[in-house]
Order: C-alpha cells, then sequence, then structure tokens
C-alpha cells in the first residue's frame, strides 16, 4: 500500500531538501508524479515551439503539454494562436500531423471543421440536425488559457492566472537575450525537432542539463580518450552557476583564466560585430569570454549552446530539449536545432554536421547520457530506495560546494553567480521550488485528511 | 538482375549484419567506400497522406565515413557507457532487391530492416525497423556500401539513442 503525500512526509521532504539532500523515491514514485503533472506541468510555463517553425499564415505544429495535445497555428493576420487539439464535438484528436500548412482543420468523426481562428465555420447537416438556433460560436476550439512569446520562443501556460512569461522567465531573459537575441533576425530550428523516447525520470535529464556540468568528466570521458576533450577533469568547471529563480539556472562555462579558447563559441569573427550591436555591454562580454552555455528553464526546457566538431572544425550550434514525461519512468525527448540566422550557410552546415555528432538521437555525447539517465530510474524503484517512512534515509548528495562555495559579487550576469560549475546550487533551487509547486495546498490537505 | 548478382549482395549484406551484431566495428568500416553518404532522414506524421513524410533537413544520422570513423574509435575506448555493458543486438535484413544503379559496376539496392537491442538484465528489448536504400559498388573485386539511406518508420523513435549502426 503507497502512502498518501500527507503532511509529515511532505515536512520531512521540505527538511531534507533544505539540508541539501532528496529523498531517492521522489524520483520515480507514481503518486509525486502525478502530483508533479497537476500542479507543476498544470501551472508552468511551457515552451511550444521556436517561431520560425511558424512561418506563414496557416503554418501550424501540434504539440503536448505532457498530456494535453495541443495545436499552434499562425492565423491569416499573422498571430499565434494554440488551442486544445480536441474536436469540441466528441473530443477527438483533431490534428494529428506534427506540422504543416492548411486553412481549415476538419475532424474525421462527424466532419465539424474550424478555421485558423479556432472557430467552428462547418457542421455536417448542421441545421437539418442541431437547427438553426445552434449558436456555432459556442463551440470554437478551445484555446489554451496563456500564450507568451520571448525571443521568438514560444510558450504556453494552461493556468490563466499564472504570472506573465516574462516575470516567469526572471533573470533568464538576460542570457536569452545572449543567447537568442545576439544576431539580426536570432535564431532558426534547422527542419523539424528529433524525437525519441528514453527510461528515465524528466527530473533528472532537466538536473543534467541545468545543473551538473560535474558528470561531464566521467560520464564523456570516451571524449576525453579520443583526445577530443581536455584532459584537465576540471575543464568543464571554469566559470560561473549561475542560480536564477523560479528553478531555472545556467551554467556559464568559460577556462582556467575566466576565457574561452575559443572567443565568442568560435563563430566566424564577421559576425562580432552584430553581437556587439546586439548585446549590452555585459552580456557581449560574457560571451566572448564562454565557451558553453549550458542551462535549463523549469519544469522541462533544457538548452545547450556548446562548442563542437566532427571533422576537425569546431563550430557552435544552440540545442533546445523539452522532457515530456510519458510516465515516472518514461520520457519522450524533443530536440531542436538552432543556428543563427545571420551566420554564413557553410558555418550552418557545419555547426549542423558538429550537433548531429555531439548531440540529439545519434549524438556520442547525448547517447551516454541517456544511458545514466535509465540507470537512475533502474536503480530508485525498490522498497529500500523506494522508503516512505525515510527510515532507511536513503537520500541522493547534493551537497557539491554547500556552505563552501559563496556567491561572486563581481559577475557581470544576472542572477546569484557562484565562482564555479561544479556546484549542486541549481540543484537545490530546483528542488526548493519543485517542492513549493508541489506541496502547494497539499500542505493544509493533508491535515484535513487526518 | 541475375539470380547470381543478387545472391552475391544478399550475402554481403549478411554478413555486414554479422560485424555489426558481433561489434567488429573496424571489420565494418572496411565495407564503406571513402566517399560514402551515410544518412537517417526524420519520419513524420503528415496531414497528407500522399505528401512526403520524410524530413531531410534536419536527420538522425548525417556521416561521413570519417564521422562514422570518429563514432567507432569511440566504441573502443574503455568509457563508451553505452556499449559498457556491451549491448545484445541483432540486424535483420530482408526483401532485398537490386537494380542497376548510374554507373557501371554500381547498384541500387533496397532492403528492410529490423533491429532489435537488448540491454543488461532489462526484459524489454529495444527495436528499431524501417528500410533502407544503398548504392554497392565494386571497388577492386570488393563489395563496398558507396551510400546508405536509412529510412525508419516512427516519428517519435522507440530507442534510448542511436548508439548503433544499421
Ligand atoms: S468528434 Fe469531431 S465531429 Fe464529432
Ligand atoms: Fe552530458
Amino acid at each position: 500500500m503507497r502512502n498518501t503525500l500527507d503532511k509529515k512526509t511532505l515536512s520531512v521532504l521540505q527538511q531534507k531538501i533544505s539540508e541539501g539532500l532528496m529523498p531517492q523515491w521522489v524520483v520515480t514514485d507514481p503518486e509525486i508524479h502525478q502530483v508533479e503533472i497537476e500542479k507543476i506541468f498544470g501551472h508552468t510555463w511551457q515552451f511550444l515551439a521556436h517561431e520560425s517553425e511558424l512561418k506563414e499564415a496557416g503554418s501550424y505544429v501540434t504539440r503536448w503539454i505532457v498530456n494535453d495535445p495541443v495545436l499552434l497555428v499562425r492565423t491569416n493576420s499573422g498571430e499565434l494562436k494554440a488551442f486544445l487539439n480536441s474536436c469540441t464535438h466528441r473530443g477527438v484528436h483533431l490534428c494529428t500531423a506534427d506540422f504543416g500548412k492548411k486553412k481549415t482543420f476538419t475532424c474525421p468523426y462527424h466532419g465539424w471543421s474550424f478555421n485558423l481562428e479556432g472557430e467552428l465555420i462547418g457542421i455536417v447537416a448542421g441545421d437539418k440536425v442541431y437547427g438553426e438556433e445552434m449558436d456555432k460560436s459556442e463551440w470554437g476550439l478551445r484555446p489554451i488559457p496563456r500564450l507568451e512569446s520571448y525571443r521568438g520562443m514560444i510558450f504556453a501556460n494552461l493556468d490563466k492566472n499564472a504570472m506573465s512569461l516574462e516575470d516567469y522567465l526572471g533573470d533568464m531573459k538576460f542570457y536569452f537575450d545572449i543567447l537568442l537575441g545576439r544576431s539580426d533576425g536570432g535564431m532558426e530550428v534547422r527542419g523539424v525537432p528529433q524525437r525519441w523516447v528514453a527510461n528515465a525520470n524528466w527530473k533528472a535529464l532537466q538536473e543534467n542539463f541545468s545543473a551538473d556540468p560535474y558528470h561531464v568528466q566521467t560520464n564523456h570521458r570516451s571524449t576525453v580518450e579520443m583526445g577530443i576533450s581536455p584532459s584537465d577533469p576540471l575543464y568543464a568547471s571554469y566559470g560561473h552557476q549561475v542560480i536564477l529563480g523560479h528553478g531555472h539556472g545556467i551554467n556559464v562555462i568559460t577556462g582556467a583564466n575566466g576565457r574561452s579558447k575559443f572567443p565568442f563559441q568560435a563563430t566566424p569573427e564577421s559576425m562580432w560585430p552584430m553581437f556587439e550591436r546586439n548585446l549590452s555591454p555585459e552580456q557581449y562580454d560574457l560571451l566572448s569570454r564562454t565557451t558553453v552555455f549550458v542551462g535549463g528553464v523549469f519544469p522541462n526546457l533544457s538548452f545547450v549552446s556548446p562548442v563542437h566538431g566532427t571533422e576537425g572544425h569546431l563550430h557552435n550550434y544552440l540545442n533546445f530539449r523539452v522532457w515530456r514525461p510519458l510516465g515516472p519512468d518514461k520520457v519522450e525527448i524533443w530536440c531542436w536545432f538552432m543556428i543563427d540566422k545571420a551566420a554564413p550557410e557553410d558555418y550552418k552546415e557545419a555547426a549542423y554536421r558538429g550537433y548531429i555528432g555531439s548531440f540529439g538521437s545519434s549524438g556520442t555525447l547525448e547517447m551516454d547520457d541517456t544511458e545514466t539517465w535509465a540507470r537512475i530510474v533502474q536503480a530508485s524503484k525498490g522498497i529500500m530506495s523506494r522508503d516512505k517512512e525515510l527510515n532507511y534515509n536513503n537520500v541522493s548528495n547534493y551537497l557539491m560546494g554547500f556552505g563552501r562555495v559563496e556567491p561572486d559579487e563581481n559577475f557581470p550576469g544576472r542572477g546569484i553567480a557562484y565562482p564555479t560549475t561544479y556546484l549542486d546550487a541549481i540543484s537545490r533551487s530546483l528542488h526548493e521550488y519543485w517542492f513549493e509547486l508541489i506541496s502547494k495546498d497539499l500542505l493544509d490537505a493533508g491535515e484535513e485528511a487526518k | 538482375m541475375n539470380a547470381e548478382l543478387h545472391y552475391e549482395i544478399s550475402n554481403f549484406l549478411y554478413h555486414e549484419a554479422y560485424l555489426l551484431d558481433h561489434r567488429q566495428y573496424k571489420e565494418w568500416l572496411d565495407l564503406l567506400s571513402e566517399d560514402l553518404v551515410y544518412q537517417m532522414p526524420i519520419r513524420v506524421t503528415s496531414d497528407n497522406k500522399d505528401a512526403s513524410n520524410l524530413v531531410y533537413e534536419m536527420k538522425h544520422f548525417e556521416e561521413t565515413k570519417k564521422s562514422l570513423t570518429t563514432r567507432v574509435n569511440r566504441l573502443y575506448t574503455t568509457s563508451a557507457w553505452v556499449d559498457n555493458p556491451a549491448t545484445r543486438q541483432r540486424h535483420f535484413v530482408s526483401n532485398i532487391s537490386v537494380a542497376p544503379g548510374s554507373r557501371p559496376e554500381e547498384y541500387r539496392v533496397r532492403s528492410y530492416f529490423l533491429f532489435k537491442r537488448s540491454r543488461a538484465s532489462d526484459i524489454e528489448t529495444e527495436q528499431l525497423f524501417g528500410e533502407r536504400e544503398d548504392v554497392l559498388r565494386k571497388e577492386n573485386g570488393e563489395w563496398k556500401i558507396a551510400s546508405r539511406t536509412i529510412y525508419p518508420d516512427q516519428a517519435v523513435l522507440s530507442v534510448m539513442n542511436l548508439g548503433m549502426f544499421l
């Protein structure tokens, strides 16, 4: 029999998190998972698409917010609209294509059809079967309550009372400006996202990108053995780990002397004046010194902007991914390749090849990550690791740098920046926000249930 | 197409599958021509049954012999965890058809594939399936793969990663 998430369990959980620990059962617990879907994914901003995926009027993509199908369209006036991708007649999944261009969406069940504004425009035998008094305007597609974008990144929120996207992103905007706004015309998505499924829990993946450069030296050691990555075990630690609030975080990885060996992430020198024009002096300076930006927007959007190459030359690209939970131990990975619209075409092509070789479904760095992610859920389902009573004190360690590493006041970027990335500061802040959301209302409800 | 050629080419593909399944990746590399083009476009769900449902702009694999050599060399390091513990894998190849290529000594070869993989003590197996379109070429009396396009049948791949070669 499963325990409920009662007040006692929650307060122990809160206590552990404040000590830099995380009970291991939390990773795959089915009840926690259900609570996460409702309380986290139902109320936070969820990345749907980049605007370059919807170029013309009538362009659409279909996406998911966990189990809610979403239809995102560009209307005739050029506006973006998002709807629950479900026919208002009997709920049929309306558009099953991944993307395309259309003027109307017609349901295969009884033929109701909807325009790009989501309005019901056609009912088969409408007047005869419903009568003339049927008000079609009451049966339009249900809009996703909130749709907002920042720097071309389109997010949705199922909670109509949620804070604005800009407030939610907060200090992350400073880094989004660097990643997405450094070039004229911004970034563009190449093709479509790669999609595949891993036996993993979404939290572990978010942590892996947002918060864990420490794993690089061991998990990706094959690249060190091959002479592709530096042999200094601290190479991924140089730079800053930055806490950005709301569970967001970024690692700004530079070099042992605070400067990257590859100025401006090995982008063509001809692009640098453009970066200077589009960025603030602080942002420009940070970009000039950084090799890798890797981080995440809570709960399940991660990104990495590294320097890689498979053919001897090094290139930069921007990779965004969404971890869509399919269950406590299953994740559908969505992986977008983005590149500066203004970059030379041959650079874009080489960067794309660098991406394919390193990250994404066949990436040599990525595949060793997937192995680890699966091993975490594999070892977190047993009685001892579940440990609901917490008698075994079966907890995971998030103590790196805890109380030992102080923020660097001189860091030019936003957020609370610590002067190393081998640190669990982001993980801990992620856990704190995670707890804040899942425990909302439950602390009182748990009390009443007793 | 004569039966003997079909037999020869089929045997070549079975031999290739044997090398991959037995993790003889360096020997596998020897089957690839120097100018190899190796790619795996993305299968998508499109809204028109007659429209193409393959995307070539983004792929799962976009490889040259050099990049495949890097991938193979990595598997011989001590810390390519995706292959350590070693995966057990089978490449099933069927429905082979052979047509003349655009140059003499080159043939266009289509085949279906089913790939199965078992990891550690996991009782669930991973699989991939689809079709391949190869250009095979006879170079100095030896068959070489000059190009391979892998068409997966799934829009969302049900494998943890593409650590295998198809
Ligand atoms: S369910 Fe869509 S028309 Fe009936
Ligand atoms: Fe990694």
